[in-house]
């Protein structure tokens, strides 16, 4: 059986295999990176030119010039970041009851919760827009903002609450013999516990909203609101065959995400494995 | 940070714990009303919220579907009942039948694909060196993490009829038929590509799930059926798959449930074109209601798509809650 620690020819063609399957995964990641640096003569070659031979950060300027740009921007960042600020004040008290408290109905509030997670968001589409209608909210942030809030607030609770539950009330309890109340316990020995857990937990809202495509489209049909996904979608036809501004555009679009995932993903293992799932 | 949750955790079988002071726990006869209201108070702004911006949508695309509500309903204010009209206008439609039927067809040719290749993946990574497999988990990570509106504009221009990567590199091995071919031309091939990139972003999630459950599995399990002279495929299904099935069963629920209603990468592509041809049920929903204004009539959509993915949630559901991942 150690044999096959050794350099057999199955390891070798297994971990060839292995490299084909990695490459198949990075390789779009890769020629989005790669077509953002490359000169435009270079883009609309029938040469084959897996590696680009000259590097240019034009395309980058030139994405960031398009108009809409900069005003996609903040409209994602505001939105985004509101909403996930929204559902992490309402998850966190909601997170503490059920993880802490015995009360009637707690099973109900639980399953509430789990239901919610559940819902087809997409499926409500028509019933969203009528309402953001009638409340007069179309192309207004706040629209965006109530429903990147509810898509979010669900997994929020629900994550937060396995926090919270993988942090001893005995800690809590020992702080209040020490003379602290309730409140103060909570907020000096098992807020400060929460961090990373508030960080995965609002990092995963963040990408949820950020990457959120339909209803910024049919809630925001004033150009001027438009977030970045749909900026991004509309880019090809309102700037022609621009690939290597689009590659730019999509990377830029793209940096946060997969830096936020790489921070989180560690910290988000270690927490699923802590506080959410019963061992 | 990590490690202040790591050691923070094991809280084990704590001894016995001594009555405790304030008695929350031990449902003391009198507590104050305020004891007794704070959690409901702590909730109600997740409730409110979930019944507002869910619960109260969900019953509105009930109602509007029973209503006409065309854009002039819906300036005037007019509200008019036309019963279950709506639904006959869409179930009668052939157009329905044949969007439904795509759309089956693509979320089940989606989750296969998905569910086997993360499967194969998941075995491989188990019998990879250490180097190897981790540049495949941080390139699966990376796969993962793209936004979709990212990866819908790289595919389209990975598949581009004229600069495209993948036509010029299919010219070098031999295939010239592929010169100037044009991916987008029919409505099977953009579901394709769609397909394509649906499985690539989906894999990796389901890869991972599956190789925790594989790295679970002792590895002395292995050394017994080796020593009874089990064969590869004999260790499989008596070992393995045992382990694997609940973690398949959960991931193939999540995935149709994902992928029946995927609208993003449909509309990225070619807003359902050509000629209609790659139009999902979302997409109807889309077209008929905020394109087309027959707000009744997308209801009415909506509401059968509710219908199936109700009946994947509630086993899904029941699958969590039984798993005991779940504690309620």
């Amino acid at each position: 059986m150690r044999a096959d620690r050794a350099m057999t020819p199955r390891r070798v063609v297994l971990s060839a295999v292995g490299l084909v399957a990695a490459a198949f995964f990075a390789f779009p990641v890769y020629w989005m990176v790669s077509s953002a640096l490359k000169p435009t003569n270079q883009m609309q070659s029938t040469g084959f030119d897996l590696v680009p031979t000259s590097l240019t950060g034009q395309h980058f300027l030139s994405a960031v010039d398009k108009p809409g740009f900069g005003d996609a921007l903040v409209n994602s960042l505001v939105v985004t970041l509101v909403a996930v600020l929204f559902s992490l004040v309402a998850g966190l008290l909601a997170a503490i009851p059920l993880a802490r408290l015995r009360f009637r109905g707690r099973k109900g509030f639980l399953l509430l919760v789990l239901v919610a997670q559940m819902a087809p968001f997409e499926a409500l589409l028509i019933p969203m827009y009528l309402m953001m209608r009638d409340a007069d909210l179309l192309d207004k942030m706040p629209a965006l903002v109530l429903v990147y809030f509810a898509a979010t607030l669900p997994f929020t609770a629900w994550t937060l609450r396995g926090f919270v539950q993988g942090i001893p009330a005995e800690l809590e309890e020992a702080a209040m013999v020490d003379g602290c109340n309730r409140w103060g316990a909570f907020r000096r020995v098992t807020l400060p516990l929460l961090g990373p857990g508030l960080v995965a937990t609002s990092v995963f809202g963040f990408i949820t909203a950020w990457n959120e495509f339909l209803f910024a489209l049919v809630l925001f049909q004033d150009q001027s609101k438009r977030t970045l996904p749909v900026w991004l979608s509309t880019f090809q036809t309102a700037f022609g065959t621009d690939w290597g501004g689009t590659m730019a555009a999509s990377t830029l679009f793209t940096l946060p995400v997969v830096v936020f995932f790489l921070i989180v993903q560690r910290n988000m293992v270690a927490g699923v494995t802590a506080g959410a799932v019963k061992g | 940070m990590t490690s202040t949750i790591d050691t923070a955790v094991p809280a084990g079988n704590p001894p016995p714990a001594p009555p405790r002071a304030d008695g929350r726990r031990t449902g003391g006869r009198r507590r104050p009303l305020g004891q007794v209201l704070t959690p409901y108070l702590l909730l109600a702004p997740a409730v409110v919220a979930v019944l507002a911006l869910v619960g109260w949508p969900a019953v509105l695309v009930v109602l509007t579907s029973l209503r006409k509500m065309d854009l002039g309903e819906l300036v005037r204010g007019q509200v008019v009942w036309t019963g279950f009209d709506n639904y006959a206008t869409v179930l009668g439609d052939p157009e329905f039948w044949k969007i439904t039927l795509r759309t089956v067809l693509f979320t089940a040719a989606c989750v296969l694909t998905t569910l086997l290749g993360g499967l194969l993946i998941s075995l491989l990574m188990r019998q990879l060196g250490r180097v190897v497999r981790t540049a495949l988990q941080i390139c699966m990570v990376l796969a993962w993490a793209m936004p979709i509106l990212s990866a819908t504009t790289v595919f389209q221009w990975v598949f581009d009829q004229h600069y495209g990567i993948l036509n010029k590199t299919l010219v070098l091995v031999g295939l010239s038929t592929f010169e100037g071919h044009n991916w987008f031309a029919s409505g099977a091939s953009t579901l394709f590509v769609i397909g394509v990139l649906v499985c690539w972003q989906a894999i990796p999630f389901v890869a991972f799930s599956l190789y925790a459950g594989l790295i679970g599995i002792p590895r002395e399990l292995y050394e017994a059926a080796g020593m009874d002279g089990a064969n590869p495929w004999q260790t499989f299904r008596s070992v393995t798959w045992p382990t694997l099935r609940p973690i398949v069963m959960m991931m193939t629920f999540l995935q149709l449930l994902w992928d029946f209603k995927i609208f993003a990468q449909v509309w990225a592509f070619r807003q359902g074109g050509p000629n209609g041809e790659s139009t999902t049920l979302p997409v109807l929903q889309y077209l008929k209601g905020i394109a087309g204004s027959h707000f009744g009539v997308a209801a009415a959509v909506s509401v059968l798509m509710v219908v199936v993915l109700l009946v994947l949630t509630v086993q899904y559901l029941r699958m969590l809650v039984r798993s005991q991942e779940v504690d309620l």
